[in-house]
């Protein structure tokens, strides 16, 4: 690199009015013209900056909200269907292990679909893991967050996919025992039963607590404040001094306006509302889609699990039925912890998503699930599996899995549909910022560089 | 009224049992064939004391006198009268106590000694109200009269003779040992080292621990067929009945080693009821008498069929 055209400063590279006005600043800063091109040096450095922390500012949000939408969303969608199917596989195997050894279709063909399901989900959050070490838009600290979260899920994916089979394949013993009448199958169901509630069931639990915290700490980096507010004092400082310039220039040339500098000053002015609504509005959405979304959607899918675990209790107890009441134990305790009641899930649905028929049915299958073991217990086992294969505890605990299972439907489409609202509301917006910074450089430069010519 | 409400009485009744057996000593010419029956039940429970002073659970029982009959005011009557009998029974163990899924019912060695007593009660062996319950239910269950009577593979010893009756011996179990038919080991001894199945509570554990095995603790004995099946552990170890049952679960088992020890099983009935205790006696000696003994053992264990154990009672 010997010399270039844009490092000298040789004479024949400006125009006759640049010329001058660098001639006339060299000679004196303190004349009008030196300090004209002061200003317009000022200006157009201060445009490029603003372009610059807007696009940085407008970038960081839209990719924290893309984050919300394209990564941790569906990764902790992911862990609650893992969570949601191997519960619902669980009550199901033991509903279809009742029935003796001709099972209902219906309840093989939703172990099986459960079982599919848990294994696509598995897969599914696996690969976003791999992607989501790709999260390179992540501002540091969350990235890091993400990828320490990254591996330890990693490592509860991997306590999945090598329980999963095994789960299968006791629950297959399990059945193939059980065609042959064999109460060894009852054995093989419950340590399959053991298994998936022991040791799957909480890595998936894991993930779930994991991916959430991620997706809370990307919702609060795409809605937090500073950075946006930083921005936008910077911004409205700049149009003052833009403010100012005009002005100085008005008095100095005795001309009203300086076109050059008002288009700067629309452009900027539009910069500025777009950045600060964009952010409005995509803050709007996101924290909308946590409030009306995500958190009633966990709210439900924790009864959900509850309720499918109880409901496994009230199939493994008449299975066992050797007289330990370990499952209904176990009943007893999900029902405490499901409600309704104070401090309940079933009450923290209902102040996240509003009253719902959950309540009530939650109450009418315990009153059948009395009867039922009042039955089983006065050696009335057949009625009693009958109430939970066909009768009132069946009946009733569909009608409280359907109450669950819709509101999670719901609350999830109304986070999807907000969620990508308030991505959407950033979209465009680093470009626009940037454009929009490159048009008040030009025109700062246009409006300061005419003035500037009237003094050749 | 009755004894457990009043414990001072209870207090004194081995001061009464021995002075009974004083007396007896002295009038051993004297026959009391003619007591009345209320007089026969004192007698038997006094002689009974005696029983557990001298424990031997072979001959812990009360004799029946003849045929079972259903007397009025006896506790078969009342039983008669509710209309159905309610017995413990263990709905687990294949061949003794275990509910069939083809047919929905509890079946097994046990459940044929019930129907028996059903039968001799109601002349219908289907009048029966069977409650699953597990091992440790079996004392408290019997005691608190929440069941007449309890077959579940349940050991007649000393220490259960002091809270419950039992009925004469009707099954004679020892433990052994079940190995996979590729297992070199031929005894429990061979085992030392290695982990052998048992459930929690059961005697067995210690016997397994004392011939130098680990001894592994699971709820049910299918538990145990499972880790046997998984390669868990190398053995199972409890009463040939139980393992008899599980052999039959999976044909790659067999059932090796010499008798342990030494299990009489009897009916478990509380000690308020001794006229209960003697119609069940009745019943037994029926059984082992008519070949009915020899048809349930032919059809839940298998050939050859033993002779029944002999009743041994406490007089």
């Amino acid at each position: 690199m010997t010399s270039s055209v844009g490092v000298s400063p040789g004479p024949v590279t400006r125009t006759p009015a640049v010329r001058r006005a660098w001639q006339l600043s060299r000679l004196d800063t303190a004349t009008t013209p030196g300090r004209l091109w002061l200003l317009l040096v000022g200006l157009v450095a201060l445009c490029l900056a603003w372009g610059v922390l807007a696009a940085l500012t407008a970038e960081q949000h839209a990719s924290a909200a893309a984050d919300v939408v394209a990564v941790s969303e569906p990764l902790s969608l992911d862990a609650e269907q893992i969570y949601q199917s191997l519960s619902d596989a669980d009550a199901t195997a033991a509903s279809a292990f009742l029935s003796g050894g001709l099972e209902p279709a219906a309840d093989r063909q939703r172990y099986n679909a459960d079982i599919t399901q848990a294994a696509i989900r598995i897969e599914a959050a696996g690969a976003l893991l791999g992607s989501s070490a790709a999260r390179t838009q992540l501002p540091g600290q969350l990235n890091q967050h993400a990828s320490t979260a990254g591996s330890a899920t990693g490592d509860d994916l991997a306590i999945l996919s090598a329980g999963l089979p095994v789960y299968t394949d006791e629950v297959g013993t399990a059945r193939a025992d059980n065609r042959l009448g064999l109460p060894l199958g009852a054995a093989y169901l419950r340590k399959a039963s053991a298994l998936l509630r022991g040791t799957l069931l909480p890595a998936a639990s894991d993930i779930y607590t994991k991916e959430n915290g991620l997706l809370t700490s990307a919702s609060a980096q795409a809605t937090g404040l500073p950075l946006i507010v930083i921005a936008v004092v910077i911004g409205l400082a700049l149009g003052y001094l833009l403010y100012r310039s005009s002005r100085w220039l008005t008095r100095r040339s005795h001309r009203r306006v300086n076109y050059g500098l008002l288009v700067a000053a629309v452009a900027f002015a539009v910069s500025l509302v777009w950045l600060a609504g964009a952010f409005a509005i995509g803050r709007a959405e996101l924290l909308h889609a946590q409030q009306h979304g995500s958190v009633p959607a966990e709210a439900y899918a924790r009864a959900d699990v509850a309720a499918l675990q109880a409901h496994a209790d009230e199939s493994l107890t008449l299975i066992d039925n050797s007289g330990d009441d370990s499952y209904q134990q176990d009943f007893i305790a999900q029902q405490k912890l499901l409600g309704p009641g104070p401090g309940t899930l079933l009450a923290a649905v209902e102040a996240s998503a509003g009253n719902g028929p959950a309540a009530a049915d939650a109450q009418a299958w315990y009153r059948a699930h009395a009867v039922l073991r009042a039955l089983d217990d006065s050696g009335n086992h057949a009625a009693a599996v009958h109430s939970a294969l066909a009768g009132e505890a069946a009946a009733r605990f569909a009608r409280l899995s359907a109450d669950l299972s819709n509101g999670i439907n719901a609350d999830q489409a109304v986070f999807a549909s907000n969620a990508r609202g308030g991505r959407d509301a950033f979209t465009g917006l680093a470009v626009g910022m940037i454009v929009a910074s490159l048009i008040m450089v030009a025109g700062c430069a246009w409006g300061l560089t005419r003035r500037l010519a009237e003094y050749r | 009224m009755n004894a457990r409400s009043r414990p001072w009485l209870r207090a004194l009744l081995p001061v009464l049992a021995a002075s009974a057996l004083v007396l007896g000593a002295v009038a051993a010419g004297a026959a009391p064939d003619r007591l009345s029956s209320v007089h026969a039940s004192r007698a038997a429970s006094t002689v009974r004391q005696a029983a557990v002073a001298a424990c031997n659970p072979k001959a812990s029982s009360l004799r029946p006198s003849g045929p079972p009959l259903v007397t009025p005011g006896s506790f078969m009557a009342r039983i008669r009268a509710r209309g159905f009998l309610i017995a413990g029974v263990d709905q687990s163990t294949y061949h003794f106590g275990f509910y069939n899924p083809l047919d929905g019912q509890i079946e097994g060695f046990d459940i044929d000694m019930i129907r028996a007593v059903a039968q001799a009660i109601f002349g219908n062996p289907n009048k029966v109200e069977y409650k699953a319950i597990s091992d440790a239910q079996r004392i408290p269950d019997v005691s608190s009269g929440a069941v007449d009577i309890v077959a579940h593979t349940m050991t007649i010893t000393c220490a259960r003779l002091q809270q419950i009756d039992f009925s004469s011996v009707y099954f004679d179990a020892a433990q052994r040992v079940l190995v996979l038919k590729n297992s070199t080991a031929r005894s429990l001894a061979a085992l030392a080292g290695q982990k052998v199945c048992a459930t929690t509570g059961s005697d067995s554990l210690a016997v397994i621990a004392k011939n130098g095995a680990i001894p592994v603790a699971v709820p049910y004995w299918t538990d145990c067929l499972v880790l046997l099946q998984q390669g868990d552990v190398a053995a199972i170890s409890t009463d040939d009945s139980i393992l008899a049952g599980l052999a039959a679960q999976d044909p790659w088992t067999m059932l090796v080693g010499p008798r342990l020890t030494d299990e009489p099983y009897g009916l478990a009935i509380s000690k308020q009821h001794p006229d209960f205790v003697t119609f069940v006696n009745a019943v037994l000696e029926q059984l082992r008498t008519d070949g009915q003994w020899a048809a349930s053992y032919a059809h839940w264990i298998g050939h050859p069929v033993p002779a029944p154990p002999q009743a041994h009672y406490v007089d």
